[in-house]
C-alpha cells in the first residue's frame, strides 16, 4: 500500500471513529481497541520550555486505561444512571491533521488533532482540545487500537465526560 | 481583625420569626436551633467576598506537602482562597510562603507550577528576589532610583504563619492565632491513622489533577467531611456496576469501624470498613499486611484496629483527603466566585509502597476519582446544578435541611469527638458551625 493510500486509509478509519463516538455506538467503539490496548492521557504542567515530561514514572493521568476499565466505563453510561451524562452531553468530535508515521500493512503510527465539542442544558459547554499519538496493528484482518496517547493542551480541564 | 462593620449588608431586614425571637442576619444564614443552612451561603457575592476575609484570610490553609519541595531553592506555586502564593524551601531549608506578586506593580513574579530556583525575577521590570523573600535586584538602581529605594522595605510579601503537620505544610495569612496543632484539634487522631502508620511516611506522585467544576467550594468541602448519605443515589451508576455495596450505608460495624465524626474546629471524618475487592487486595495485601503490623506499633489500639478501612475527611475550610481502594489524595477546593471551584488534586504514596501498589494506587485514583473519575463525575453534576437551582429570588428565602441524626451523636472513650453510624449530618452541620462562628464574629481573630 502507498502512503498516501494508507493515509487515505487511517483518515476514513480514524473519521469512523469518531462518529462511533458521537452517536453513543460506545460498544461498536470499544470493539476497535485491542485487547492488549493502553489509552492515556497524561496532565500536563506550567514548566519551563521542553521540561514536561509525561513518561515519568507514576505520573497522575486523566486516563490511564486498559480494555477492562474502559469496557467499566461504558458500562456505567449504559446504567442510565450516571449523573453527569444523563441526559447525555452533545458530542462532535473533530478530527484533523493525520498523519502516518512508520506505517506499513501490518502496523502503523498515526497522529492527529481533534477538538471535542460538548454542550449540555444549555450552560454546560465546552471544548477539549489535543493530538492523539496512536499505535495501530491489523489484527485478524482488521485495524486495533494498541496505543493511544492523547496529550490535551489544557493544564485545568473541565469535568472529563467524553472519550477522545 | 475584622469588625462588625465588615458584615455584608443585610439583603432583607431583620424581622421577627415564627416564635418571636429575632432572626439576626446570622440566623437566617446558619440557623442553629433548626440545624438548617440558607442557599444564600452558597451563591451571594457579598457572602462569598466576606469568606475571603474571615475564612480565607484567617484559617490555617494546606498549601504543599514536604516531599514536593526537599532541597533548598524547591518552591510550588499554589492558592490561598484566591490569593497566588509560592511556597518555596529558602537556602537555610526552611519553608517560607510567599504571596505571588511582585512589590513593585503587582505582577505575578512565579508563573511556574514548580521548580528550582536561586531567585524570583519579575518578568516585568525585573525586581528580584532571593528564596529569604529579599529585594536584592533592581534594575537601574543608581540611574533610575538615585540609589535611593530603599531594598529592605520591599521584600516579598511573605505568609505570616508557616506550620507543618507530619510533612503537610499549612499556612496562615492571620499574623497571630492558635497553633496548627491546636487547630487541627481531635481531628489529628484520624489524620495520624493514615499519616502516622509508617516510619516512612508518605510521598507525592508527580503531576497534579486540575479541573474546574460549577459548584460553591463549601459543597465540595461538606461532602467530603460528612456526607456519605450521597454515596447510593448519587453514585447509583455505582452500586448498580457492584463497585459499592447496595443497601445500608451504616456498614457492617456501626459505632466501631462504620462511623462518621464531628471533630472540633469544623473538620469531618468518614470512616468505613468496605474492604478492597480481590482484584486490588491481590496486589496490595502482603503490603498492607506489613503495614498493619507496623501500625499496632505506631499507633494507638483503637487507631490501628482502623488501619485498612476507606477514609474521606475534611480539614476545615477546604481541604480534603479521600483513602480508597488503596490511594490516598488530597485535594483543594480552590474558591473561584461563589458558583466555581477548582479543584486541586494530588496523588499519594507511601514511600515504602513496592512499585506494583503505587501504580495500582495511581489507576485507581485515575479511574475513580479525578476529572474524569466514574466517581467524581457524579459530584460535579450535584455541585453545580445545586448551586444552578437554588439560588432564585424565591427558592433562596428556603432553607437546606441539615438535620439528620441530630442529637444522636455520642461520645465514645476511645475516639476524640463526636460520632455517629453513617449517614448523619452532624458532622457536615458542624462545619457550617465552624463557618458561621467565623463569619459572625463570634470567634475572635486569634482562635
Amino acid at each position: 500500500m502507498s502512503a498516501v493510500e494508507l493515509r487515505l486509509e487511517f483518515e476514513d478509519l480514524l473519521y469512523y471513529e469518531a462518529w462511533l463516538l458521537d452517536h453513543d455506538r460506545l460498544e461498536e467503539w470499544l470493539a476497535l481497541c485491542a485487547e492488549q490496548v493502553r489509552y492515556w492521557a497524561p496532565v500536563r504542567a506550567n514548566v519551563p520550555r521542553g521540561a514536561e515530561d509525561w513518561a515519568r514514572p507514576h505520573m497522575l493521568a486523566h486516563f490511564d486505561e486498559d480494555k477492562g476499565s474502559l469496557a467499566l466505563r461504558v458500562q456505567r453510561i449504559r446504567t442510565g444512571v450516571a449523573h453527569a451524562d444523563e441526559p447525555p452531553a452533545r458530542v462532535r468530535h473533530l478530527v484533523t491533521n493525520v498523519r502516518v508515521l512508520d506505517g506499513d500493512d501490518e502496523a502503523a503510527t498515526v497522529t492527529s488533532n481533534f477538538i471535542v465539542f460538548k454542550n449540555r442544558r444549555g450552560r454546560e459547554e465546552c471544548l477539549f482540545v489535543g493530538c492523539r499519538e496512536d499505535r495501530w496493528r491489523r489484527i485478524d484482518g482488521a485495524w486495533k487500537l494498541e496505543e493511544r496517547l492523547i496529550i490535551l493542551d489544557h493544564d485545568v480541564t473541565e469535568n472529563i465526560t467524553v472519550l477522545f | 481583625m475584622a469588625t462588625r462593620a465588615d458584615l455584608p449588608a443585610p439583603t432583607e431586614s431583620p424581622r421577627p420569626s415564627p416564635q418571636g425571637r429575632p432572626i439576626t442576619e446570622w440566623d437566617e444564614l446558619v440557623d442553629l436551633q433548626q440545624r438548617t443552612v440558607s442557599p444564600r451561603v452558597f451563591t451571594d457575592s457579598d457572602v462569598y467576598q466576606a469568606e475571603q476575609e474571615r475564612i480565607f484570610a484567617r484559617c490555617w490553609l494546606y498549601v504543599a506537602h514536604d516531599s514536593q519541595i526537599p532541597r533548598p531553592g524547591d518552591f510550588v506555586t499554589n492558592y490561598m482562597g484566591e490569593e497566588p502564593v509560592i511556597v518555596c524551601r529558602d537556602a537555610e531549608g526552611r519553608v517560607r510562603v510567599f504571596i505571588n506578586s511582585c512589590r513593585h506593580r503587582g505582577m505575578r513574579l512565579c508563573r511556574l507550577d514548580a521548580g528550582n530556583t536561586r531567585m524570583f525575577q519579575c518578568p516585568y521590570h525585573g525586581w528580584t528576589y532571593d528564596v529569604q523573600g529579599r529585594l536584592v535586584g533592581v534594575p537601574q538602581y543608581h540611574e533610575a532610583y538615585y540609589g535611593e529605594l530603599k531594598r529592605e522595605e520591599w521584600g516579598l510579601l511573605e505568609v505570616p504563619r508557616v506550620e507543618s503537620y507530619r510533612g503537610f505544610i499549612f499556612a496562615s495569612l492571620a499574623e497571630a492565632g492558635e497553633s496548627l496543632d491546636a487547630y487541627l484539634g481531635e481531628m489529628k487522631w484520624y489524620l495520624d491513622i493514615v499519616l502516622n502508620r509508617t516510619a516512612a511516611g508518605w510521598g507525592m506522585l508527580p503531576g497534579v489533577h486540575k479541573w474546574s467544576v460549577k459548584g460553591n467550594w463549601k459543597l465540595a468541602a461538606e461532602q467530603f467531611g460528612g456526607d456519605n448519605y450521597h454515596v447510593t443515589v448519587g453514585h447509583e451508576s455505582m452500586v448498580r456496576l457492584g463497585l459499592v455495596p447496595p443497601g445500608k450505608t451504616s456498614g457492617d460495624e456501626p459505632w466501631v469501624r462504620d462511623f462518621q465524626v464531628r471533630t472540633d474546629k469544623g473538620h469531618g471524618w468518614i470512616n468505613l470498613s468496605i474492604a478492597d475487592p480481590p482484584a486490588i487486595t491481590e496486589v496490595t495485601g502482603a503490603y498492607q499486611a506489613r503495614v498493619q503490623i507496623e501500625a499496632r506499633h505506631r499507633l494507638q489500639p483503637a487507631q490501628s484496629a482502623l488501619v485498612g478501612c476507606t477514609y474521606v475527611g475534611t480539614v476545615f475550610p477546604n481541604c480534603s483527603l479521600l483513602s480508597f481502594a488503596g490511594f490516598l489524595t488530597v485535594r483543594l477546593w480552590q474558591p473561584r466566585g461563589p458558583k466555581r471551584i477548582e479543584v486541586w488534586s494530588w496523588g499519594m504514596v507511601e514511600r515504602e509502597a513496592p512499585p506494583a501498589v503505587v501504580e495500582l494506587a495511581r489507576k485507581m485514583q485515575i479511574l475513580t476519582f479525578s476529572p474524569s473519575g466514574i466517581f467524581e463525575q457524579d459530584d460535579g453534576e450535584m455541585w453545580g446544578e445545586s448551586v444552578e437551582a437554588m439560588g432564585g429570588v424565591y427558592r433562596r428565602r428556603f432553607p437546606l435541611n441539615y438535620q439528620m441524626g441530630a442529637g444522636y451523636g455520642r461520645r465514645d472513650p476511645e475516639k476524640p469527638g463526636l460520632i455517629h453510624p453513617p449517614s448523619t449530618e452532624i458532622g457536615v452541620f458542624g462545619f457550617y458551625e465552624q463557618w458561621r462562628a467565623l463569619m459572625s464574629g463570634e470567634m475572635g481573630a486569634h482562635t
